[in-house]
């Protein structure tokens, strides 16, 4: 057993995603026999049971997805206190690089918060109709994230027992590339074409989401994200760091920081959750999402508030821009 | 309008001690009717209500309360649809015994979203029309049984219900609050309320108001013969 997986993080990590997936595993069981014979215009006793028993295991489902949404944070928490364990890690930048299946555990995270977002929407919409007319729907699309969530349980094994802590990883200085003194952003972008895109994806994103342009706003919030993550890295992070050098977007996640990467990528990601949850529930459900639409436009204004505070704060505290 | 159809109830189902306290109950209930369902304990008449008010869910079958489905209503409708539809009054009362008879009535709707002075005004209805408006400000637990019972049912009539539910409701009265409360259900019953009672009182046999008296026995309606 390698030091990585008796640390009490890991430890507490893996044993609260085998509980939880224990019981969406059970959940799922149940969900395919619910499936198998749902007829929600039967008034037979195997209708009846049925109707219990998926209530039931919806309320499991929706517990356990609360708790997956949560260990999110607490598994970038979890990376980055693992890089005193790592050689050459200085932050969950090296410790996710340490071997091949730390990316794709992340992203796959990151896919599966989203889905599961979108699966609780559904399943609210379900409790407030009086016919659970969702049900076929919802329990289809657990499954299906049911699946993803199997794959990230098998990730997460491999990737906790594949972390060696005798091998050297290359940190964000080398990931983030500003050691190759090389441009790293995609498509040729500069920073104040960066900053541009930046600015004016927000922009259309509250216009979109205003003006009821549901498809529209979910394309923007979804090049948003795209484009603040290398914003966040490649510009707003130099300003958290105080330095034009440090480009990383884990080591603002650490106390250093203020841990300010927890707000910055959490009003972010739910940002574009709230987006999408807007623009895929009100044209697909043909349901009002005026709440939705307040919290996302919230969420998405805080994060650039915040941002951006950083770049001002700097400019009004060193009269100069980095 | 209250319709069962083919209403069944096995508590404990697929144990060794699964018991079906109703079987296949078919009955229909119509709007300002007054009925009585009589019949020895474990009969069956207190799950009926139960169902009726869906604070329970049947094994099978379907109940319809002014056409809407209540047999397959989720908890968060169920809850909904008491708040607006039923009064239910119980036998051992299930008062608040700290609270005063007022702050007892209020209760079913302080999440209403009525302002003040309305729950006021409905309470003091309410109270007036079961008798028990003297003992307004009065503590729950120092009252008399009949006084509880008057309580409970002002309770029960607060937020309107169109459909009344008692559940033994004399049960734990003498005679003469018996009297009192069955000369109350008269008054709701000429109010247009649609009323069930469930009982097993003599009292409540052969009178003038009550439309039809449905004896229940081993959870089925009289000699299983079903409306």
């Amino acid at each position: 057993m390698n030091e990585i997986v008796m640390n009490n993080e890991v430890i507490v990590y893996l044993l609260s995603e085998t509980l939880l997936y224990i019981l969406l595993f059970i959940a799922s069981i149940v969900t395919v026999g619910v499936l198998k014979k749902w007829n929600f215009n039967h008034f037979t006793t195997e209708q009846f049971t049925l109707e219990n028993r998926s209530y039931l295991v919806m309320t499991i489902i929706l517990f356990a997805i609360v708790l997956k949404i949560i260990l999110l944070p607490y598994f970038v928490y979890t990376i980055n206190a693992l890089s005193d364990l790592v050689p050459g890690a200085m932050c969950g930048a090296g410790v996710i690089k340490a071997n091949a299946y730390g990316n794709p555990l992340l992203l796959i995270k990151i896919v599966i918060l989203f889905l599961s977002g979108l699966w609780l929407s559904i399943n609210h919409l379900d409790l407030k109709a009086k016919c659970y007319p969702y049900m076929k729907m919802k329990s289809w699309f657990f499954l299906f994230i049911f699946l993803l969530m199997s794959a990230e349980f098998l990730l997460d094994i491999l990737y906790f027992t594949h972390i060696e802590t005798t091998k050297p990883v290359s940190c964000c200085s080398v990931i983030f590339g500003q050691t190759a003194g090389v441009n790293s952003l995609p498509f040729g972008l500069d920073i104040p074409k960066l900053l541009t895109l930046f600015y004016l994806l927000f922009g259309l994103i509250v216009l979109t989401i205003l003006s009821d342009m549901a498809w529209l706003s979910m394309v923007a919030s979804l090049l948003f994200g795209v484009v603040a993550y290398y914003a966040v890295v490649y510009f707003f992070g130099t300003y958290i760091y105080a330095l034009p050098t440090h480009k990383c977007p884990f080591c603002m996640l650490q106390d250093h920081y203020w841990y300010v990467g927890y707000a910055v990528w959490g009003l972010l990601l739910l940002g574009i959750f709230f987006t999408l949850d807007n623009a895929l529930i009100s044209s697909l459900f043909h349901r009002k999402t005026e709440r939705v639409k307040k919290i996302s436009l919230l969420l998405l204004g805080l994060f650039v508030l915040l941002c951006s505070s950083y770049v001002v704060v700097y400019y009004l505290k060193n009269g100069v821009l980095l | 309008m209250v319709i069962l159809e083919n209403i069944s109830k096995i508590y404990h189902e697929g144990t060794p001690q699964a018991f079906e306290a109703l079987r296949a109950v078919s009955m229909k209930v119509n709007p300002g009717e007054c009925v009585v369902l009589s019949g020895v304990s474990g009969s069956g008449k207190s799950t009926l209500l139960a169902l009726i008010a869906a604070l329970d869910k049947p094994s099978r079958g379907k109940i319809v309360v002014n056409g809407e489905l209540i047999s397959k209503l989720p908890d968060l409708h169920a809850s909904a649809y008491r708040a607006k539809t039923i009064g239910v009054i119980f036998q051992h009362f299930n008062l608040l015994e700290s609270l005063s008879v007022e702050e007892n009535v209020i209760v079913p709707l302080i999440h209403s979203g009525l302002h003040l002075s309305t729950i006021d005004s409905m309470a003091k209805k309410s109270m007036e029309l079961a008798a028990i408006s003297h003992k307004a400000s009065q503590e729950v637990k120092a009252l008399s049984g009949g006084e509880k019972q008057r309580c409970a049912i002002a309770r029960a009539l607060v937020h309107e219900p169109e459909l009344i539910l008692c559940d033994e409701p004399t049960a734990n009265l003498d005679r003469e609050n018996s009297l009192k409360f069955i000369e109350i259900l008269h008054a709701l019953q000429d109010l247009g309320k649609t009323i069930i009672v469930a009982t097993h009182d003599p009292l409540f046999e052969g009178l003038p108001f009550v439309n039809r008296v449905l004896h229940m026995e081993d959870g089925q309606l009289e000699c299983g013969k079903n409306e």
